[in-house]
């Protein structure tokens, strides 16, 4: 498992802020450093404690989802950008087929009524392999001072 | 175990007579000290083999080594050979049980350290009052603000609360009924529940489910209820809701996936 900061492509604008990128083979056993950075760093957004444990539960479906379609042996990444009181994880792993997270199911439900947003995609991947992800955002459903 | 515990009990048998040795001992026999030795001295190689046997765990190999060697000196003093017992069959088990106790006392849960246990005692209290107050969950800032603590401190708190998932609470609390069925939940027909359940039999999963977690499953999911205002409704902490949740949720999803 790694936990560092994502290294910036040259072209992209150096103002935003690195991503933090936690990689873990996708099995279960690791969902709970997972949960610990996207609560942690949702409290750093001084999002309100429901904003924190939705963001939390989110991150856990999201990452449950992908890796119920993973590759044997795959790893599963998630990518955390916050800023400005809102936190964007963009979760992906390959996949052997393209399982592309169906909107009309419990998981689904779970996923948008936690986030503020969720998409998912899948795109063809190396090797016959393919990218299925799952990108969510949230904001604290308080704003301190507002 | 059993191959190398009968090889290692072959070369032990040596030892037998020094037992019967020490028992004969008067307790304030000054000899006894250096036959106790000889005993622990001897005997260490099982001590190392059992705390070998628990290696990989992610604990220290000269620690576990250590508490193996406290395990066999209290296993040496507690032995009695009037008993009929040949020493190893009564101290491998000892050790072992020395070990096992070093594992579960030593797992963060319960060695949080006590200023931190003070801090989330703190933290519930102030997010319990300012909860009441602002009909909403407050933020680490709010908190800290009223108990005059920085953030970061509040931060450590609240990351505490994690160790403290105490499945033996929530089993207690969910013993309870407080009686809002799935209907009554629901109430009028939920356009999302069909949605789902074109696809899933999620109903059924959900009536098996305990009274108390599947109102909470279903005020935040079909209800569109906050944690807060479902711990308000339910009668337990936020903290609670956001546990039992989290559990509920890992229990449909397995049985889904079994569909």
């Amino acid at each position: 498992m790694t936990v560092s900061p994502s290294e910036p492509a040259m072209a992209e604008p150096t103002f935003a802020p690195a991503p933090i990128e936690v990689r873990v083979s996708a099995n279960a056993a690791h969902l709970s450093v997972v949960r610990a950075v996207a609560a942690d760093l949702a409290m750093r957004e001084d999002f309100d404690l429901d904003s924190i444990a939705d963001l939390k539960l989110a991150v856990d479906e999201a990452c449950s989802t992908l890796i119920g379609v993973a590759t044997r042996g795959a790893a599963l990444s998630c990518r955390f950008s916050p800023s400005a009181g809102r936190v964007v994880v963009d979760v992906s792993v390959l996949a052997d087929e393209p399982h592309e997270p169906k909107q009309d199911t419990f998981g689904w439900r779970v996923l948008s009524t936690l986030a503020d947003e969720v998409t998912a995609s899948t795109t063809p991947a190396d090797s016959g392999k393919h990218l299925v992800r799952i990108e969510l955002s949230k904001a604290s459903g308080t704003v301190v001072g507002a | 175990m059993s191959s190398q515990a009968e090889q290692t009990k072959g070369g032990y048998e040596q030892y037998a007579p020094v037992f019967a040795e020490l028992a004969a001992l008067d307790p304030d026999d000054p000899a006894r000290s250096e036959l106790r030795d000889k005993l622990v001295t001897g005997h260490l190689p099982v001590a190392k083999h059992i705390a070998r046997r628990f290696a990989n765990r992610g604990e220290n190999q000269e620690d576990l080594a250590q508490v193996a060697t406290l395990g066999l000196i209290n296993a040496v003093d507690r032995f009695d050979p009037e008993r009929g017992v040949d020493f190893l069959s009564f101290a491998v088990p000892t050790i072992m049980g020395e070990v096992r106790r070093h594992f579960r006392d030593t797992s963060w849960a319960v060695r949080v350290p006590r200023r931190l246990k003070e801090m989330h005692l703190s933290i519930s209290a102030a997010v319990g009052e300012l909860s009441q107050r602002m009909g909403r969950a407050p933020t680490p800032s709010e908190i800290a603000t009223h108990l005059g603590v920085s953030r970061e401190e509040v931060f450590e708190g609240l990351e505490a609360t994690n160790a403290y998932r105490s499945a033996s609470l929530d089993d207690m609390l969910l013993g309870e009924n407080d009686g809002v069925s799935l209907g009554d939940a629901l109430g009028e027909e939920d356009e999302g529940m069909a949605d789902v359940e074109r696809r899933e039999s999620l109903q059924p999963l959900l009536e098996r489910l305990p009274e108390r977690e599947r109102t909470i499953v279903v005020l935040r999911f079909f209800g569109n209820m906050t944690q807060t205002q479902i711990a308000d409704r339910v009668g337990i902490s936020q903290m609670h809701v956001s546990r039992l949740l989290s559990r509920t949720l890992a229990k449909l999803r397995d049985a889904l996936d079994e569909e």
